[in-house]
């Protein structure tokens, strides 16, 4: 059924990438359960707009749990408190009337804060240019069913794909590593028969990139596998540590 | 190529994992040596005369464990500075509640094995075996007086004990994270690798920590 | 101007064989000499960048995302068409084309069509060489599945991911040419203005959304990728970001706008909860197959559906098309939910829903078989209503999905705007009137793949390109139209907002420009739409300032422009009397009440030219002739 609920945030607000940021109190009065966390953002910042104050800026797209474009720290856990649900999937029906929340950005050295909740996740693109791919031409290609591949392992490589690129694994690793990522664009195509021709290149390439981003080191408490949207899995990270160190010892 | 590999943030961190491995097999060792205890002073004695007359080989077996001593410290704390260098700016709501206990504390726990390894040493390796501590009922009993008389002290034995808890919690976290770090995991054996994990940790740390309460409940009102 | 399509001549089946043999080609050590820049990152736009940089032109892309990932390609669920006849049930590239162009309830061009159905296989292929995850059977090779109402199982599909697979295939290979350094990659920037030199497409202005600053890029070809406009109708299942901007600053420039009023609506989506929400989700139509649709048969029955009994329920689809029953087409089944709800027997607090009760087949086929078969849409649907559909009927509304009209184009996909070309859904030209399920991802990654790496070469290589940059006086003139356009929106602070004005829009065009079209609603709009516009550039306020990350601007920027397009989407719907595909007139229905097409007058593609704000555009008319298929009228019954 609906309720309202009348909710205090604390919002992390910066003007940009140079400014220090700090915390401000809003008060969210009147939020019905049944909208969406980003909604009762809308809402708050509708009214911070007629008040003439600035909207609290923050990333955001398809709404669906798809694009990857939305997340923020909600009382310390990146995307809030319910598994496998992405910020804009989350709805208010999960918070209690006269709740506090506390908003922040996802944080890490690898992803500063453009504004407020926006951060920048360019790393990302940085590290897939270097090996998130399979170099192939367009045209040319041999039929699609010209090479079978085992439904499993199929499987197994969907489950890696399905990652949206959200950086909620860097957000809640207490390293801000980006292994979960890595790992999972590593697995995708090391999997299948297409992509197994390259992994070794990729798997240096991309962990190259990674650590030049700035990213931490993976200690295996496996904070990012609770905090993925998609359930991407940390054996990923195992297959990558594997390779990594396979192609370290041979080179391709 | 070495180079890149063991500068690059899973070189290191499977660098830690191997070194790692090696003391947890040293501990193994090292526990199934303090085993002899049990067979009373002559054997315990003549099992620490056997290692001395290795000579040179135990001068280089000790060379290669203090060098992997030092690996292993060395390169957890890179992994460490850069960790805390990627986050320049935390989190003001709590985040990690999730974390397991011995992964919160690794770094404490490897602090409090640092130090106790210095204690332990100077206690037992370094020690003259031959001095009046080691003597009991007028019997020079060696090593075996020696490590007798250092767990009557109740301060050191309670140090030891909770060097020995350190120990648990350091490598119930460690050896699944080395499996992992080693490419070691299938979804079928993540629950039985921590539950190894927790097992051999847990395991070794009560198998050292049983010897000095041996020593207090039972030798000691033998030999006093 | 007269419409050239530039159709070649010949067999309907060789028309492309021969028109690619007839395209001109460019040297490949000239190739790098070519700036081409291309807006848009999603199927279309990231697979003409990847293509065209592998070519060896310099290929500049552009995206108003953080990253090209995001763009709302990757939201389709159900799949990707594909004449392969894996499953040896009678495909082929001529049924492929013949249900695309009968779908489309025959307002396409029958040689764009069969072009589509001939490159489709290659698509498959292509995304296969690149990693792209399709279902598999336990042998190994691709599965197939039937979607939509087809009646041969064509469509290949990832999960309930098959656009996020395949966006991320074609951003794999940006990302590919983007590590190469043939790819200039620009997220977060926002096309506001195309620029023409000598009437010739040279470049663009976009605002960069971090530091507010607005930069000109000149190239040899423009290439807009830019999807389509959902939004104008403020709650659709299109991402937040999605917008008609580029196209329209292109029509404003001289780009014809074809076909606006094909718009197409999704039957069954989650409803409207209340007035704070910011978009509709789609739910797979798959549902359909095994829920039964129904209302109460009494006016404003407030009963809960349980205790609702059978007697007092209309399944009104299964009633009135006995043979289609809950799986009549789209755009049938969302407007028979209008009706019902028109005639005050919707459900749910607003009225504006109607039921999707699984109960009979969790009797007929158990629990178990139901959560297998919708296990992970019952899971979204609870997790955004809270409500369990195995314990109480599913409740869904139809809502704006999927837009058919666009630029013109003609077969090379060339707009009126000599080297501005245009791709996907931003463009009008292979879905006529209605789309069918899982062709528009086809269409996305045909215009990129397999389409425009040859006729932009054509292009290129048929006139003399003279060399300019952005030092030229129409950049800075372009320049100057944007920031002044920029410090007005700044300067009104007004007392409502930016949502405020779209959300009114939005009501105003989906009442009357929406499921069901009359004379007199549009006529209404047509009064309307300039009041809020005017309203909209006295009284609306947006906050911050022009030189910063400044969301509010950038919505006002595009809410301005759909308060323009809106004008023209209604005159479009207005002049077309007849019903057809997406488009239904009241006015124009058989006995029956069904959609009445009226081929004598409006076979043709009806292209609109600009002439100013506010101001009536001119129609222009390519005419719409079918060789290889009869026209027939759909019937469900």
């Amino acid at each position: 059924m609906n309720e309202t609920l009348h909710l205090t945030l604390k919002v992390w607000r910066q003007k940009d990438g140079h400014s220090k940021g700090h915390f401000e109190t809003y008060k969210a009065d009147n939020i019905d359960s049944h909208a969406s966390f980003l909604e009762m953002l809308d809402v708050v910042n509708d009214r911070l707009a007629i008040q003439g104050i600035e909207p609290i800026a923050f990333d955001h797209d398809c709404r669906e749990g798809i694009c990857g474009a939305c997340g923020a720290v909600i009382n310390g856990r990146a995307h809030g408190p319910m598994s496998r649900t992405t910020l804009c999937q989350l709805h208010m029906r999960n918070f209690n009337n006269n709740d506090t929340i506390v908003i922040e950005p996802f944080r890490a050295k690898a992803l500063p804060v453009v504004k407020d909740l926006v951060v920048d996740r360019s790393g990302f693109d940085r590290i897939l240019s270097k090996g998130g791919f399979v170099s192939v031409r367009t045209g040319g290609t041999p039929d699609a069913n010209a090479t079978p591949i085992a439904k499993t392992k199929a499987d197994l490589a969907m489950d890696a794909a399905q990652c949206i690129g959200c950086a909620a694994c860097v957000a809640a690793c207490p390293n801000a590593a980006a292994m979960l990522f890595v790992s999972a664009k590593v697995s995708h195509l090391a999997l299948l028969p297409q992509g197994e021709v390259e992994k070794k290149e990729r798997v240096t390439n991309m962990v190259a990139q990674m650590d030049q981003e700035g990213f931490g080191n993976c200690s295996n408490e496996y904070l990012c596998e609770a905090a993925c949207p998609k359930g991407i899995s940390i054996t990923n990270i195992a297959r990558m540590n594997r390779q990594y160190l396979a192609s370290s010892v041979i080179p391709a | 190529m070495l180079k890149k590999y063991f500068s690059s943030s899973i070189g290191k961190k499977q660098t830690v994992a191997v070194t790692g491995f090696m003391l947890i097999l040293f501990l193994i060792m090292h526990l199934a040596g303090n085993c002899f205890i049990y067979a009373g002073p002559e054997t315990f004695n003549k099992y620490a005369a056997t290692l001395e007359s290795l000579g040179p080989v135990l001068k280089l077996i000790e060379w290669a464990l203090t060098a992997v001593f030092a690996i292993h410290i060395a390169f957890t704390a890179m992994v460490v500075i850069e960790n805390k260098k990627s986050r320049p700016v935390g989190y003001a709501a709590s985040h990690y509640k999730e974390r397991s206990l011995a992964t919160r504390l690794m770094p404490y726990t490897g602090i409090i094995l640092l130090v106790y390894i210095c204690t332990h040493l100077f206690d037992f390796t370094f020690a003259d075996t031959t001095t009046a501590i080691s003597i009991f009922q007028n019997h020079q009993l060696g090593l075996y007086g020696l490590v007798v008389r250092s767990f009557m002290n109740p301060i050191k034995l309670v140090w030891y004990l909770i060097a020995m808890s350190a120990v648990g919690f350091h490598l119930s976290h460690a050896i699944q994270s080395l499996l992992q770090t080693f490419g070691v995991s299938h979804p079928a054996y993540t629950s039985f690798f921590r539950k190894l994990s927790l097992g051999l940790g847990v395991g070794i740390a009560l198998g050292f920590s049983i010897i000095p309460l041996y020593v207090w409940f039972y030798i000691v009102p033998t030999l006093i | 101007m007269s419409l050239n399509s530039n159709i070649p001549s010949g067999p309907l089946s060789d028309k492309w064989t021969e028109h690619k043999f007839n395209l001109k080609l460019v040297n490949p050590a000239n190739k790098r000499k070519f700036t081409i820049i291309v807006v848009g990152t999603g199927l279309a736009g990231a697979s003409a960048a990847a293509s065209l940089a592998e070519l060896g032109y310099n290929v500049l892309n552009f995206c108003f995302q953080d990253t090209p990932r995001r763009a709302h390609s990757i939201a389709a669920q159900g799949g990707i068409n594909a004449a392969k006849n894996y499953p040896n049930d009678g495909d082929s590239v001529h049924r492929l084309f013949y249900d695309t162009i009968k779908g489309g309830d025959f307002r396409a061009r029958e040689a764009n069509v069969h072009r589509l159905a001939e490159v489709s296989n290659n698509i498959i292929d292509q995304c296969v060489a690149q990693g792209v995850p399709f279902a598999r059977e336990y042998g190994g090779l691709l599965d197939n599945r039937s979607f939509g109402g087809a009646q041969v199982s064509r469509t290949f599909y990832a999960r309930g991911q098959t656009g996020q697979q395949l966006l991320l295939g074609a951003y794999s290979a940006l990302m590919k040419e983007v590590g190469k350094g043939s790819v200039k990659l620009f997220p977060r920037r926002e096309m506001m203005e195309l620029v023409l030199v000598d009437g010739v497409a040279r470049g663009i202005i976009i605002r960069n959304l971090v530091t507010g600053q607005l930069e000109s890029y000149a190239g040899d070809a423009v290439i807009l990728a830019t999807g389509g406009y959902s939004n104008a109708y403020f709650l659709s299942t299109n991402a937040m970001g999605c917008n008609v901007t580029a196209a329209w600053r292109a029509h404003k420039k001289g780009a014809f706008f074809a076909n606006p009023c094909y718009t197409q609506i999704h039957p069954t989506c989650i409803p409207v909860h209340g007035d704070y929400q910011s978009k509709l989700t789609l739910m797979s139509e798959s549902l359909r197959n095994d829920g039964r649709v129904w209302v109460p048969k009494q006016k404003g029955d407030k009963r809960s559906p349980a205790s609702i009994p059978e007697a007092d329920r209309d399944y009104y689809l299964e009633r009135k098309y006995p043979s289609f029953g809950n799986l009549v087409p789209r755009d049938l089944a969302s407007r028979n939910a209008k009706t019902v709800c028109d005639e005050g027997r919707g459900v749910g607090s607003t009225g504006l829903a109607v039921y999707l009760d699984f109960a009979d087949s969790i009797k007929r086929l158990g629990h178990k078989v139901i959560q297998e078969r919708y296990g992970n849409l019952f899971e979204m649907y609870e997790r955004i209503t809270g409500s369990d559909p195995f314990k109480e009927p599913m409740m869904i509304y139809p809502a704006l999905h999927y837009t058919m009209g666009g630029l013109w184009v003609d077969y090379n996909l060339m707009s009126t705007i000599p080297g501005l070309h245009v791709l996907g859904e931003a463009n009008f030209s292979d879905h006529g009137a209605n789309r069918l399920g899982a062709s528009a991802l086809m269409q996305g990654l045909a215009d990129g793949y397999f389409v425009i790496p040859y006729t932009v070469g054509h292009y290129l290589a048929s006139q003399p390109i003279p060399k300019i940059d952005t030092s030229h006086p129409a950049f800075k003139a372009a320049e100057l139209e944007t920031s002044t356009r920029i410090s007005q929106l700044l300067s009104i602070k007004g007392k409502r907002t930016v949502d405020d004005f779209h959300r009114e829009l939005g009501m105003l065009l989906w009442d009357k420009c929406g499921m069901g079209r009359t004379e007199e609603g549009l006529q209404e709009a047509l009064v309307k739409i300039p009041q809020i516009r005017e309203e909209f550039w006295q009284n609306v306020t947006v906050t911050g300032s022009e030189g910063e990350l400044n969301q509010t601007l950038e919505r006002a920027g595009r809410v301005a422009d759909f308060l323009e397009f809106a004008e023209v989407l209604v005159t479009d719907a207005l002049h077309r009397k007849e019903s057809c595909g997406g488009h239904f007139r009241e006015e124009s229905q058989t006995p029956e009440g069904e959609a009445l097409r009226q081929d004598d007058t409006f076979c043709y593609v009806g292209a609109w030219e600009f002439k100013g704000v506010g101001q009536a555009p001119v129609l222009h008319k390519e005419p719409l002739t079918f060789e290889a298929v009869s026209l027939s009228q759909r019937s469900y019954k």
